[in-house]
């Protein structure tokens, strides 16, 4: 932590310096203005560039600029966004002025996979998001630089957890069974870790979002596709360096509104004599540090560039957070006269992770407010030594001191990741090129929990004789990929071109991790998780869990090919097929053909309409599937039954299905693209089928031996559109204003599954089992979250409930939602019905202001905190009450309703950066200079009475009384559950510095 | 290596393709084939049958002393045994509530897993069987395990698929098909034809005596006669006689005895300071402790064990969460199960059952001072469970009920518990045979012999020409209390539709649960039972 203030003190010290101080190095002058060829207008912020350098500078608000160069410059480049750029040769010119045309596209290349495309010439809906529009401010995870960028790509970090994992989706789930978020690809690396990829070196993301841009992905496309290109070298005179500093501090944004001690005590709570803010005790404020170094150049035929990024990041939780060190080296050379490229990337990551205790969170929530912290303020003779020195409330279900949990406990984890990949080019000819890429990762992940015997929580402190837990998890995932493919480039004209791509591809996935959980240390004197041949249970039958998995040779094989045309530059034709394999299906369906179309024309060039730069009308088809999670899918599955005596025996866990076979997405894309001046829009209109999705279903246990099995169980549906607006609002005087728009609204529906009606997601204990509170039906839309509609307080303080079908009886159990004589009915979505995110970006002279605005519109939550914890049930008067606006004072029992269902509709200015940019004139030893203020969270508008209105797509399941929740198995069917263990969101400002030197 | 992997890849990629399009799946992490491992014979016949042991341990999996399963729905449908709902703490959707008040539906999750957990079992059985690896007499005792199995199916649902090998799919069968099988299943396993005075069981596989975990002849025989005595219920013909034979011939065989005077365990709940406590268990409660392994009044029992047989969870179900402290529990309990007021007092005071089978009063920690509970809903801060409850719902209170304990508790209990259950036992057997005979002579006080046996042992009086229909039905309940019994007997004695505390009368067809939703909706074409 000093050091961390030091570093802090040091930053801030360093742009007060440079705020005061202005640089200026004198050379060969060069000054002149840009302006708009029709207008004649001045360009504000156009780039002027050195060429072959990285000198350059930007016009002011008239459109003038003024550049130092060297003597031996001779040629600058000026651009600017939406015009062509041009190349002026210097000369002996010291007065150069420029005209730029507007509307002549930029021809911009895209990543498409398996090679790169022209924007223009690409028939899908793809999404390209570039690191100058990415999200500022500290970034735990790389998904979180596109949240609100992409139209209809969701990316949710409910609460702030900085260990915790985005939930990402592209247009809604693709599947059920399997994997509904996206495959990631890095530098052509299919499968590759995003976790390995620090924020700082990624240069663009690209999504592809519809199946025909997908499908060459085939079996893992039916999430949507995130390509992602990490910065390269770029030619230059000697090594460039640059420097990125944040310095963040987060606060709880919120909490769930409990009662005071003086509350709790008026409203019957058991008062046991002290005052305590049991969320205060377990918060703070969480200080993060992030500095990346990289260094860039090249010579001749080779660049490189190598980075290293260190972030420590503490969440407002106590003791959680985590380090993290990333390398990486990407290199590009050429040689044998240009004939054969080699690219080398190369990444590590090391990350040590205190995922601390999110209960502590929870427990503060309902923890007693007049109990003290420790054992020794109670008012009643207490036994603190044996609870650390912590009070506990004794002989309470689902009880735990917070601030014991937190400061008592251990819950820690190290994952380490190599990721390194290379691709070696050979032209055959100057239209044929020999493509090959191998590639390789290892993730490993070591995670310890240790519990001593002073821990109520988990460490069963109560108990004379087991005392104290550790518990131990290893996991090692790896691949191999290689690939071979051909890229043909025809001559057909000079308005038109095809090229055309096939290949080869084969990747082997690779897993392994062993548990181990022990307890019964001696006692509280030493960390006995270091220790654990101490462990009593080495003498006790029964106590010890060990387990281990290991992965068969899992593989994925496949071939592609694609064929890219253009006629008359003006008419796109895009082809591809994948006939693809995995190891994870039955005998006879091992083998999926994933086939695309596209068709676009750009309708403008023979309308010829007046104004319009660009209009652009693109229709997509195609096929992906998605790859089921687990292996052994289509086997029998068993597992060991031991007896007193020595003898064994299995029983069957899981029944077979031979006929396993792929899950196929349908997907039909119609895509218009308009240009009109400063005005762009994108419209995309889809509709996806997903059938025979796999999922492991009930099946008739007394035919199949055992009632569980995997089953290509049904078909889904969505429809769904997405617009991307942006505007040049102002673009002259004294200032820039660009605005973007993007808005997509998108609905499931399941046509087809196993069952006509299931219920899903169980509210849990206390006293709320056998309470499922979301819905499914076939023919309806899912995530319907449905339940019996409050209508008051009864005489006996059990909620009345209204009596819907009017029959005059009110059948509103949760275990009766089924029966159709009962008064149920939809009380919410989990699913939004139109989410938006708002960009700005404001520039006046050096400074610069970034607001991005967010939001999403018709999704309800559960509030689960206050359907267990709100009515002020009798035998709770020791566990705090929830107390938001909506509570109701005359309810003295707990029964879900429609009276804890919320909608959570919000708009919230999630990001707003100011920044101030520093030009240093040439032979300056700095280069470039930006300081910029970040604040995210700032406001949020929301008439939600929990921490976080976001919405919650997959659900976890309940947990209680210190139980673990499992976060590898989400239901995704189960949307608009906010559960008692969510982090609390958090309001962050940082500090950042970029010097390029 | 990596280089030649690579060049291996590109040779393919341009020849034979054979090899880099192979995906054959070989689970290495998994178990796809069934394993056998042969035991130590340590317990004489019977013990040590690797090849069953996964069957065995269908037993503890089938719901038979958990929450949520067969236990449940046979317990808490009953006038013995409810769950209140406590403020909120189990109210769980209603669905405690329905079984008490008997408005369970096809959708209620404990009948589902009733009938999941018994197929499990039943599949396990078919597993084995179809093996091919099975010795006669383990052949015999896997069918009639699985008869069994299918009597639960009988009793609670009536029309079940009989399904004998795995992945057959045998149409519906009716009652009264689902009766006949297990009665010809068990008579195989027996060895006989039909059971008759002059039957001869020596040509039976199974063994003659032996380790109660394993089925030998009496237990098989003892289930014959459980399911002769509820034939006129399952198909409308009376078989009294036959399970008056079947009894005669458990009890005629001299292999088990009541454990009556004499027959005692040392008590591992007793605290050190609590003199209350009795050093050791005679009698009725040695039958049901612990340490009850090897009991010789078992006949068929259900092997619990803290370490290696897990399960059986009655001190977290029934205990208040405080108890933890009374027996130093690893785990705290749950405050669920509580008996009925009025089931409570037909016990009299003095009867060994009564003290045995319940928990009341005010409670004392391990150290023998007074028990607390933090979040009383009363006035009082010591937990004391009182007879008399409240209401059922909404706000029943914490504390109230007389606690099951029929199991008794070990100090430093692990949440599975040790005390082996009994399916078969003596003490059954002789009301089976009184009742039997009862019914035939259509005199109730035919029924006294037997029924004194076990009056004697409860040390209360024994009956004298005034045993009645009700009075027997009584007498069971209090010695049949919580081994899953209650609810068959008031099926058979008409007394199941009547009216209880906080329980209207209910309808005849309640009396054959639900065919569960989820496994019509299965697709195997069940049909639902009439009523639902």
């Amino acid at each position: 932590m000093k050091l961390n203030i030091n570093s802090m003190t040091r930053g801030g010290l360093l742009v007060l310096a440079l705020l005061l101080c202005n640089f200026t190095f004198a050379q060969r002058t060069i000054t002149g203005t840009v302006t708009d060829a029709e207008t004649g207008e001045p360009l504000i912020g156009a780039n002027i560039l050195v060429v072959g350098s990285s000198t350059g500078t930007i016009t002011d608000f008239d459109g003038a600029y003024s550049l130092n160069v060297s003597e031996n410059a001779k040629e600058l480049e000026f651009s600017y966004t939406g015009y062509s750029s041009q190349r002026v040769e210097i000369g002996s010119q010291t007065k150069i002025d420029v005209t730029l045309s507007a509307g002549q596209q930029l021809e911009e290349v895209v990543v498409v996979g398996y090679g790169s495309q022209k924007e223009k010439e690409i028939t899908s809906a793809v999404t390209s998001v570039s690191a100058e529009d990415f999200n500022q401010g500290p970034i735990t995870d790389p998904s979180q630089l596109l949240q609100g960028k992409v139209a209809g790509l969701q990316v949710y970090n409910r609460g702030g957890d900085p260990n915790g994992q985005s939930v990402i989706r592209l247009r809604g789930i693709s599947t059920v069974g399997a994997n509904t978020e996206p495959l990631v690809v890095v530098d052509g690396i299919i499968g590759a870790s995003l976790d390995n990829v620090d924020p700082n070196d990624i240069e663009n993301v690209t999504v592809l979002k519809d199946g025909s841009a997908a499908a060459i992905y085939g079996s893992r496309g039916s999430s949507g596709v995130i390509l992602v290109t990490t910065r390269s070298g770029s030619q230059s005179k000697g090594v460039e360096f640059s420097y990125n500093g944040q310095t963040a501090a987060s606060t709880a944004f919120n909490s769930v509104p409990v009662m005071s001690a003086d509350e709790f005590v008026a409203a019957g709570g058991t008062d046991l004599g002290s005052e305590t803010n049991w969320i205060d005790e377990v918060t703070r404020v969480g200080i993060s540090n992030v500095h990346s170094l990289s260094a860039s150049g090249g010579s001749g035929n080779t660049t490189y560039r190598i980075s290293g990024n260190y972030r420590n990041v503490d969440g407002i939780l106590k003791n959680s957070g985590f380090e993290q060190f990333n390398g990486r080296v990407n290199l590009s050379t050429k040689a044998f006269n240009d004939k054969v490229s080699i690219d080398f990337n190369s990444s590590f990551t090391n990350r040590n992770s205190d995922f601390g205790f999110n209960e502590a969170l929870r427990y503060g929530v309902l923890y007693n407010p007049t109990a003290p912290v420790l054992g020794a303020d109670a008012p009643f003779p207490f036994a603190s030594e044996q609870y650390g020195g912590f009070f506990e409330t004794l002989g309470l279900f689902d009880s735990f001191n917070p601030v014991s949990i937190i400061e008592q406990n251990r819950n820690q984890g190290q994952r380490t990741e190599v990721t390194y990949g290379a691709r070696v080019g050979y032209d055959i000819t100057p239209n044929l090129e020999l493509a090959a890429r191998v590639a390789n990762q290892k993730t490993t992940v070591a995670n310890e929990e240790y519990y001593p015997t002073t821990s109520l929580f988990r460490g069963n402190a109560t108990s004379p004789t087991r005392k104290g837990l550790a518990q131990f998890y290893d996991e090692i995932t790896s691949f191999q990929l290689f690939e071979g493919y051909l890229t043909y480039v025809a001559d057909v004209g000079s308005r038109s071109n095809l090229r055309v791509t096939g290949g080869y591809s084969y990747q082997q996935n690779n897993f392994e991790s062993k548990f181990l959980s022990l307890g019964d240390f001696p006692d509280n004197s030493l960390d006995f998780g270091n220790l654990i041949q101490t462990s009593q249970d080495l003498q006790n039958a029964g106590f010890i869990q060990a387990n281990s998995a290991v992965s068969p040779d899992e593989k994925i094989i496949a071939f592609f090919a694609r064929a890219n045309m253009t006629i008359d530059d003006a008419i796109f034709l895009n082809a591809s097929v994948r006939r693809e394999g995995s190891t994870k299906l039955g005998a006879d369906n091992r083998w999926g053909i994933f086939p695309a179309l596209g068709v676009g024309v750009d309708v403008n060039r023979y309308l010829d309409i007046n104004n319009v730069d660009l209009l652009k009308v693109r229709v997509g088809y195609g096929v992906t599937g998605a790859l089921p999670g687990p292996n052994g899918l289509s086997q029998p599955i068993r597992q060991v039954v031991n007896g007193d005596d020595g003898s064994v025996s299995t029983e069957l866990i899981r029944a077979a299905n031979p006929d396993l076979k792929w899950e196929e997405k349908g997907e039909l894309n119609l895509g218009v693209e308009f240009t009109m001046g400063r005005f762009n829009a994108t419209l995309d209109l889809y509709d996806r089928n997903i059938q025979d999705f796999i999922l492991e279903r009930t099946v008739d246990v007394a035919v199949f031996g055992t009632d569980r099995r995997f089953e290509n169980a049904g078909l889904l549906t969505t429809q769904g559109a997405e617009l991307t607006l942006g505007y040049d609002v102002v673009r002259k005087d004294n200032m820039i204003w660009n605005t973007g728009l993007i808005l997509s609204t998108y609905k499931t529906t399941l046509e087809e599954y196993v069952v006509p009606e299931e219920q899903r997601a169980n509210l849990g204990a206390p006293g709320q089992n056998g309470t499922n509170m979301v819905v499914i039906r076939e023919g309806e839309e899912i995530g319907q979250i449905w339940g019996p509609v409050y209508a008051g307080v009864g005489e006996d303080g059990a909620p009345l409930l209204e009596d819907i079908n009017g029959d005059g009886q009110v059948i509103g159990d949760q275990g009766n939602a089924l029966n159709p004589e009962a008064d149920f009915t939809t009380l919410g979505n989990g699913i939004p019905d139109l989410e938006f995110g708002w960009t700005n970006q404001l520039s006046f002279g050096d400074w610069s202001v970034n607001a991005f605005f967010r939001g999403a519109l018709g999704h309800s939550l559960v509030n689960t905190f206050r359907a267990f914890y709100e009515p002020r049930i009798s035998s709770q008067t020791s566990y705090n009450f929830v107390n938001t606006e909506l509570a109701e004072p005359g309810l003295t029992s707990a029964q879900f309703s429609s009276l804890y269902v919320e909608e959570a509709d919000f708009f919230k200015l999630d990001n707003l950066t100011i920044s101030r940019r520093f030009s240093f004139e040439k032979g300056s030893a700095i280069r470039g200079l930006t300081v910029s203020l970040t604040g995210q969270n700032l406001f949020v508008l929301t008439n939600y009475t929990g921490t976080d209105p976001e919405p919650s797509l997959v659900d976890y399941g309940s947990s209680d009384n210190g139980g673990v929740v499992d976060f590898s198995n989400p239901d995704v069917l189960s949307p608009g559950i906010d559960r008692r263990y969510s982090y609390f969101a958090s309001r962050t400002f940082t500090l950042g510095v970029n010097l390029n030197f | 290596m990596k280089k030649l992997f690579k060049y291996s890849l590109i040779a393919c990629l341009g020849l034979s393709m054979a090899a880099c399009t192979d995906l054959e799946e070989d689970l290495i992490g998994d178990i796809t084939e069934d394993i056998v491992v042969e035991g130590i014979n340590i317990d004489g016949p019977g013990s040590g049958d690797g090849a069953l042991t996964a069957l065995y341990a269908e037993l503890r999996n089938a719901g038979t002393a958990n929450h949520g399963g067969y236990y449940s729905i046979q317990e808490i449908t009953t006038d013995e045994m409810f769950i209140g709902a406590k403020g909120g703490d189990w109210f769980d959707g209603g669905d405690l509530i329905r079984l008490h008040q008997h408005t369970y539906t096809p959708n209620h999750p404990f009948i589902n897993g009733t009938w999941v957990q018994t197929y499990n079992a039943i599949a396990t059985a078919n597993d084995n069987l179809g093996s091919g690896n099975l010795s006669e007499a383990e052949t015999a005792q896997a069918r009639a395990v699985r008869a069994y199995f299918y009597w639960r199916l009988l009793d609670s649902y009536g029309r079940v698929k009989l399904v004998t090998e795995t992945n057959e799919d045998p149409p519906q069968a009716s009652r009264q098909e689902v009766f006949e099988f297990v009665e010809s299943e068990l008579l195989t396993a027996l060895g006989i034809a039909e059971v008759s005075e002059s039957m001869d069981l020596s040509n039976s596989p199974l063994a003659d005596g032996g380790s109660a975990y394993s089925m030998n002849r009496y237990g098989a025989m003892g289930i014959l006669a459980k399911l002769y005595l509820n034939a006129e219920v399952y198909t409308g013909m009376p078989m009294y006689d036959k399970a008056e034979i079947a009894a005669s011939y458990i009890i005629d065989s001299g292999q088990y005895v009541l454990c009556g005077d004499g027959c005692s365990v040392p008590n591992l709940g007793k605290r050190p300071r609590v003199d209350s406590d009795p050093e050791t268990l005679e009698g009725y409660a040695a039958v049901f402790a612990p340490n009850n392994e090897g009991n010789p009044e078992h006949i068929f029992s259900v092997r619990y064990d803290e370490a290696t047989g897990p399960n059986m969870n009655f001190s977290q179900m029934n205990l208040h969460y405080s108890s933890q402290f009374t027996w130093n529990f690893q785990e705290q309990p749950w405050n669920g199960y509580a008996t009925l007021e009025e089931f409570y007092n037909s016990y009299e005071d003095g009867d060994a059952r009564k003290e045995n089978n319940f928990i009341v009063g005010p409670q004392l920690d391990f150290s023998g001072s007074a028990l607390l509970d933090y979040a009383a809903d009363d006035d009082d801060i010591q937990l004391n469970y009182t007879p008399e409850i409240n209401e059922l719902a909404p706000n029943s209170l914490r504390e109230a009920g007389a606690r099951p304990a029929k199991f008794s508790y070990k100090q430093f209990g692990r949440s599975n518990m040790d005390n082996d259950f009994p399916i078969v036992r003596l003490g059954e057997v002789y009301l089976v045979r009184a009742e039997a005979v009862a019914r035939q002579a259509g005199n109730w006080s035919a029924a006294e012999a037997d029924v004194n046996v076990l009056r004697a042992r409860a040390g209360v009086a024994e009956y004298n020409g005034n045993l009645t229909e009700e009075e027997f039905l009584a007498e069971r309940g209090r010695e049949m209390f919580q081994e899953t019994a209650r609810r068959t007997d008031l099926i058979r004695f008409g007394k199941y539709n009547g009216e209880w505390w906080e329980k209207p009368s209910s309808e005849p067809f309640v009396n054959i649960f639900p065919i569960p939703q989820e496994q019509i909706n299965a697709g195997g074409g069940l049909t639902q039972n009439p009523g639902y």
